[in-house]
């Protein structure tokens, strides 16, 4: 630990402190508690049955051959499912003409997309219960596949949902200003149409579940690596009929989630019913191949962008029209990913006209979900991809229109008229720093020494805004998200002095259990290691309006933290206070005693104040009750804007088309940081997926809407080999509306990284006619970059 | 992903191993490093009805200088051979070859003969051994017969191996083929099969003249040959620019690639032509010294 700044002595590693995560000892030697560790007495194993086909008619399913197999207890179909089970919600309704597409936890009576669930087979072992699925007999008749936006689109396209008029699952225009106008009068007008490849959040752990629906009491005990206890407990409880307070959710340790693990599925569901039409345990491991074609998908989509300008490169409108490729069925967050990425293009940007429009269309893919940086990579690369664009067009350096057009601090709040209110931030100093930092590890130099002497190296630089800590109950409501953005947390004292927070956000392997001791400890001025962080259970740990997601467990899950950390203190100190006779407001926590201000070591023990709490009351006042416990529920007033700026330095190998990236600056700025090294390494593994977004992870189907990116050696995860040294800068710009000052670090490395490393192999290229349009880009791309001639 | 039921036998000799491959009921497989096998046994795409596990046959491994062979047991880890002394010595193309394969975590588990029998044209192996002229040397129970390494790769995952024979060991005359090697292959990321490679072989004199040649393109074709047309502009001239630009070119013009994800047929061959160009002017350093 190191020093502390917030006033409380050194070591007890509060705010601001750099303290070893409390999950690693057991992480690094593998002992660690995954889902699939989770193995009762008795415990049946699901396999599903899969579709092989993008788009059919389900005319029939034959068992019996799977069922006479020796140690096979059930196998679930549809048809059998709907007696059972209510449709799976869209917890985002917030399209005014989005459309209904009932889905439930598995296919009823069609398929939409190759790998939906067709059946689930039930037995005594994993390898048995695959077995039999294969002697599943399924009768399909291929209905014609939708596999883009232009077949989706097409007056004439099969349609996915026969009632609908065409396959537009949602759509809606957001303005302000007068658009048109501006674009009709401006001086110069530049526009693009971009397109994003289809990626999701593929974490090392695929998804799991493990359900016992208990015959007597009639509950459910469902372990399951979700990001979001309470959010699959109510879904569990609407779908399958049983009351919320029926449902005990559980979560073990979670081996990376990144938003994939924030969506809810159809196989807990199977995982419940299944324990109950077998009486036994059920458990389900999404395996590696599973996970491409069965976790939510994300990130595609079509983007029109345009600006119109003044000479001077003053921004004066923007237009911004994206078309979402959502998948054959609807996931658990409607397409609030695709709408996100429209209302966020203009960033940290003042534009006074606005134009922008969101339209998700249904295809023959895997249902379309979060992950990490849900709208804000594909905004960011529209936003800076076109002030690329009008940079040349003026022929001034981009950066120079970024500085003309920044929402600037003292006009903030700012609100953009359509759904920004930035609420603080330095975005120009951030982007001066980069430049600077950039400067500073010599890359300037290094590009051009490397030009002198013929190889392509480019600079690229991009600068962002993402809204963080989701966020205000009231207005998720008024958006039609149903569920709250708030936080409920629950800090004990237990009768020897030690603390046990209780929280409902999730370890995921971000060190939210260190970070929300940080918390914790800062406030009551205690060692950070004197408190336990008690998470992923439902029955005992306090709720959470959205879970872990949307850069909120620090931003909201830890001012709740903090906030009834706030309330225990206020009782110890009132304990205290009778103990020693002294007035409440002239004691205080510190060297583990509350002691009197100005008397150093007058005062009592933490222990005895918490003895005297729980077992000697005759020490605590009559009017106070006994034990020692704060709770608080926090509920953020307004979203907030982490922002910053990414300068990326590739190589571009003309003759291969291959792309090295050679350096990373990050400038971040996550509000007030709790752990500096937390915070790092957020944005270190931001940053490495940002390059796997921007240069090698593909989600590619055929027409036939077959997914043949089905391994790792189709579907390139960035290694330690792709990825360089990241250079990281910090600005601290308290949110101004969360008590403490923290915006949230979740997500901001996958953010601006994708329009960075686009400029930069513009700039390595160094050819006016090249300009990347499309993500991931792929070597073969670069090469004809290169190589236009040839 | 479990693989389908099948009976594992653990063999404890080399005969042992060949007495259940002869079994012509059954499809048998051998499990060497199980790098390829394993997990195409998982996906279900391989099932073998007997698995015959060779890894405690430790006959099969060994690296050993035989007269004018340098004998290398199929069940030799590729790690083993990258590390040995004396295929440093006689084989420098095969260490070169082998740091490429995937990272030392899989070469630690990997073997060579599983790698040149599962005969992926992308990897190392398969077109370092036709390279490098190897002998295959297949084991029954009816004996033992030896299948140079340009006859043994078919097409793509098919290899000369007959049902009940085994890949007991790879044998590599010494002196045979020229000494001097290059070699380049681009992936994807570090460590990926590649997306194309050219590894060639050369002897070349003080004024850059070849006298030999090999040259083998990787990921272009069904299974990896010697191209002989870009060994007949190399043999005789100087290893200038201008020849090694006819000899890749004429390596592009001559291989047969297909599209794929990672690339389309006409990338792939630009890039065979790009990687020969590498390779070459990688064997041309510090030659005529």
């Amino acid at each position: 630990m190191t020093g502390t700044r917030h006033g409380h002595e050194p070591g007890v590693g509060g705010v601001g402190a750099v303290v070893r995560r409390h999950s690693d000892p057991a992480l690094v030697t593998g002992h660690a508690t995954f889902i699939d560790d989770i193995e009762s007495g008795g415990t049946l194993h699901l396999a599903m049955v899969r579709s092989p086909f993008a788009h059919a008619e389900i005319k029939g399913v034959d068992a019996s051959a799977a069922l006479d197999l020796p140690g096979v207890h059930a196998v679930l179909t549809g048809a059998e499912l709907v007696r059972h089970a209510k449709v799976q919600p869209v917890g985002w309704e917030h399209i005014d003409n989005q459309r209904a597409a009932p889905t439930y936890a598995m296919a009823v009576g069609k398929v939409r997309y190759c790998g939906q669930i067709v059946a689930a087979v039930a037995a005594e072992s994993r390898a048995l219960a695959e077995d039999a699925a294969e002697l599943v007999e399924v009768d399909y008749e291929p209905l014609p596949v939708v596999h883009s936006i232009e077949d989706a689109l097409a007056p004439d396209a099969p349609r996915l949902v026969p009632e609908w008029p065409d396959n537009v699952f949602g759509s809606q225009t957001y303005g302000n200003g007068d658009a048109d106008a501006a674009f009709a009068d401006a001086e110069v007008t530049v526009s693009e149409r971009l397109t994003f490849g289809r990626q999701f959040g593929c974490p090392l752990e695929p998804r799991g579940a493990v359900a016992t629906w208990e015959r007597y009491t009639n509950r459910i005990e469902l372990w399951i690596n979700s990001q979001s206890p309470n959010r699959v407990r109510e879904v569990v409880a609407e779908v399958l009929g049983v009351p919320v307070s029926g449902v005990r959710v559980r979560v073990p340790g979670i081996g990376g989630g990144f938003g994939s693990k924030a969506n809810y599925y159809g196989e807990e569901i199977l995982c419940c019913l299944l324990s109950r039409l077998t009486g036994r345990p059920v458990k389900y491991i999404e395996d590696r191949q599973e996970s491409f074609v069965a976790t939510s998908h994300a990130r595609e989509q079509r983007i029109d962008v345009a600006v119109a300008a003044t000479r001077d490169g003053v921004i004066t409108a923007l237009r911004g029209h994206i078309v979402g490729v959502l998948g054959g069925e609807i996931s658990s967050v409607g397409m609030g990913p695709v709408w996100l990425s429209a209302v966020s293009i203009p960033g940290p940007y003042r534009i006074p006209n606005l134009e922008l429009s969101v339209t998700g269309v249904l295809t023959n893919r895997t249902p379309y979900g979060s992950y990490r940086g849900w709208g804000a990579p594909k905004a960011t690369f529209a936003m800076e991809r076109i002030i690329e664009r009008l940079a040349r067009e003026l022929g001034v350096d981009s950066n120079e229109i970024r500085r003309r057009n920044f929402v600037r601090p003292e006009e903030m709040p700012y609100s953009n008229g359509v759904f920004a209110t930035l609420d603080s931030g330095r975005y120009e100093h951030c982007l001066d720093l980069c430049v600077e930092r950039l400067r500073r590890d010599g890359w300037y130099r290094f590009r051009e020494e490397a030009r002198a002497a013929g190889r392509k190296v480019g600079i690229g630089v991009a600068a962002f805004v993402e809204s963080t800590g989701i966020g205000p109950s009231r207005v998720m409501a008024r958006l039609g998200i149903a569920q709250g953005g708030y936080d409920e947390a629950v800090v004990r004292m237990d009768s020897t002095g030690r603390v046990t927070v209780f929280t409902g956000q999730t370890e995921m392997g971000q060190g939210m259990s260190t970070t929300l001791a940080q918390l914790c400890a800062d406030e009551l001025n205690i060692p950070v290691d004197q408190i336990t962080v008690v998470m992923g259970d439902t029955d005992a740990c306090p709720y959470t309006g959205y879970g872990t997601g949307g850069s909120r467990a620090a931003a909201v899950g830890g001012v709740a933290v903090r906030q009834a950390t706030g309330e225990l203190k206020r009782q110890i100190l009132r304990v205290a206070s009778h103990q020693l006779e002294v007035d409440v407001a002239d004691l205080e926590i510190a060297d583990g005693l509350v002691q009197v201000r100005g008397l150093p070591g007058y005062g009592r023990t933490l222990a005895d104040v918490a003895y005297a709490a729980y077992r000697r009351l005759t020490d605590v006042g009559e009017g106070t009750t006994p034990t020692l416990q704060g709770r608080a529920v926090f509920d953020p007033v307004a979203l907030t804007y982490a922002n910053g700026c990414a300068g990326v330095v590739v190589e571009v190998d003309p003759a291969t088309g291959g792309v090295t990236v050679l350096g990373y600056v990050m400038v971040d700025d996550c509000g007030t940081m709790i752990n500096p090294q937390i915070v790092d390494g957020q944005l270190h593994g931001g940053c490495a997926q940002a390059i796997g977004g921007a240069l090698l992870e593909d989600l590619v189907y055929d027409r036939n809407g077959q997914l043949l990116t089905t391994t790792f050696m189709d579907y390139l995860l960035p290694t330690a080999m792709e990825v360089p040294p990241f250079s990281t800068v910090h600005v601290e710009t308290p949110a101004p509306n969360t008590p403490g000052g923290m915006k949230g670090v979740g997500e901001a490395g996958t953010v601006p990284g994708p329009a960075a490393i686009a400029a930069a192999i513009d700039d390595a290229v160094d050819d006016p006619a090249v300009f990347v349009r499309h993500l991931p880009v792929s070597p073969e791309q670069v090469y004809r970059f290169c190589n236009a001639a040839g | 992903m479990k693989a389908a039921a099948f009976r594992y036998h653990r063999a404890t000799s080399l005969d042992d191993a060949l007495a259940v491959m002869a079994d012509d009921d059954e499809e048998v497989r051998a499990l060497a490093g199980g790098q390829s096998l394993v997990p195409l046994m998982a996906m279900r795409l391989s099932r073998p009805e007997v698995l015959v596990d060779l890894n405690g046959v430790d006959a099969l491994a060994g690296v050993a200088l035989d007269g004018g062979h340098l004998r290398i047991g199929a069940m030799t880890r590729q790690r083993d051979v990258e590390r040995s002394p004396l295929v440093a010595e006689h084989l420098p193309l095969l260490r070169t070859a082998i740091g490429h394969i995937g990272h030392v975590t899989i070469r630690h588990r990997g073997t060579i003969g599983g790698s040149v029998a599962h005969a992926d044209p992308a990897a190392e192996l398969p077109a370092a051994v036709v390279a490098l002229g190897a002998e295959m040397v297949l084991a029954s129970t009816g004996g033992t017969r030896v299948v140079p390494a340009e006859e043994f790769f078919d097409s793509y995952l098919v290899t000369a191996v007959e049902p009940g024979e085994l890949l007991v060991e790879v044998r590599f005359p010494l002196g045979a083929v020229p000494a001097r090697h290059g070699m380049a292959e681009f992936t994807r990321r570090a460590g990926d099969f590649a997306v194309a490679g050219a590894i060639v072989l050369a002897d070349v004199a003080a004024d850059l003249t070849v006298r030999r040649a090999r040259v083998v393109p990787m990921a272009v074709d069904p299974a990896p040959r010697r191209s002989a047309r870009a060994e007949e502009l190399l043999v005789g001239r100087a290893l200038d620019d201008g020849v090694i630009r006819e000899v890749a070119a004429a390596v592009a013009a001559g291989c047969g690639p297909v599209d794929d994800i990672h690339g389309s047929a006409a990338y792939r061959r630009d890039l065979v032509a790009e990687m020969t160009r590498r390779a070459l002017a990688r064997l041309r350093q510090g030659a005529g010294e």
